[in-house]
């Protein structure tokens, strides 16, 4: 049973979350086609949640293969976020303190 | 905004139990019982159950599905446009005090004043609609093409803006030639 509970959470969760991506696309957001293989990788781990109540072993294979499908889209998205977050904000501008001392000729 | 990290967390999960599930030496023949952890398939009563429980989920979806197809069908709206008039309009909805949206023949009509700005108590209308435009005048009403090459309407776009009277909704699109519409939106862009 446990197998079919996580495979099946996770396939559901990853699933519509990744529906509501790809539905911005109908409001004008660009499309991306990791998005489109991530949600066929959560099909395919929906399946592997019914295959592991009759054989857990291949159904673990084809839940790795789903999983890695999809961290083609997670795995750039969390690295995104991470470098987003740690990373210093570009200076805009620079301030430049005038020099009081007279040129030399 | 949770859904994310709880999607990517749970994958972390699914993934090194189904890497640890088809890479772990199996326990030979009768040597050992299946733990809870990597079991040896479901019992029959358990596929069952959980048969029985995807049909009732699935016919509850296209039941909740119908159901809300049924009752938010958006109706399409009639927009009449000044004739000659070029440049943006703006509908703005769900403003206290204005006037409702009037019908013709089950569509609401939206007849926009020469300023080019309509405000409205009606609400917006959401999903797939298929919108009619006219331009109108003393002779009467001529249609507007929104597709094709001969298309005049452009950038439609609709939102929610905050003000001193609170959020208030809106629409707004183009209405002229492509090089009016292309020309308009260069002219707004930032120089450098």
């Amino acid at each position: 049973m446990l197998p079919f509970i996580l495979y099946f959470i996770t396939a559901v969760l990853t699933g519509f979350h990744l529906y509501a991506l790809l539905s911005f696309t109908l409001y004008g957001a660009p499309f991306n086609l990791l998005e489109l293989v991530a949600m066929f990788g959560s099909f395919c781990l929906l399946i592997a949640a019914y295959v592991s109540l009759f054989k857990p072993d291949a159904a673990g294979r084809l839940a790795l293969i789903a999983c890695l499908a999809m961290w083609c889209f997670y795995g750039p998205a969390i690295a995104k976020i991470v470098r987003t977050r740690l990373g210093k904000p570009a200076a805009v501008s620079e301030f430049c303190r005038p020099s009081l001392a007279p040129k030399s000729a | 905004m949770i859904l994310p990290y709880l999607a990517a967390v749970l994958l972390a999960l699914a993934t090194a139990y189904s890497a640890v599930v088809s890479f772990r030496q199996k326990p030979e023949e009768g040597s050992a019982k299946a733990s809870w952890i990597f079991p040896e398939g479901a019992k029959r009563p358990t596929r069952i159950f959980i048969s029985i429980a995807t049909l009732l989920l699935l016919v509850a979806l296209g039941a909740w599905f119908s159901i809300n197809a049924r009752n938010s069908t958006p109706r399409s709206m009639r927009f009449l446009i000044p004739e000659g008039y070029s440049g943006w309009v703006r509908i703005e909805f769900e403003v206290p005090g204005a006037p409702a949206l009037p019908e013709e023949a089950g569509q609401p009509l939206l007849r926009i004043p020469p300023s080019g700005t309509l405000r409205t108590s009606s609400p917006e209308q959401y999903g797939w609609v298929n919108n009619s435009y006219g331009f109108y005048s003393s002779a009467g009403v001529r249609p507007i093409p929104d597709s094709g090459p001969g298309k005049l309407i452009w950038g439609k776009i609709n939102g929610e803006a905050s003000g001193a009277s609170g959020k208030r909704k809106y629409e707004e699109f183009f209405v002229g030639t492509q090089q009016q519409f292309k020309g308009q939106i260069e002219g707004a862009k930032p120089k450098d």
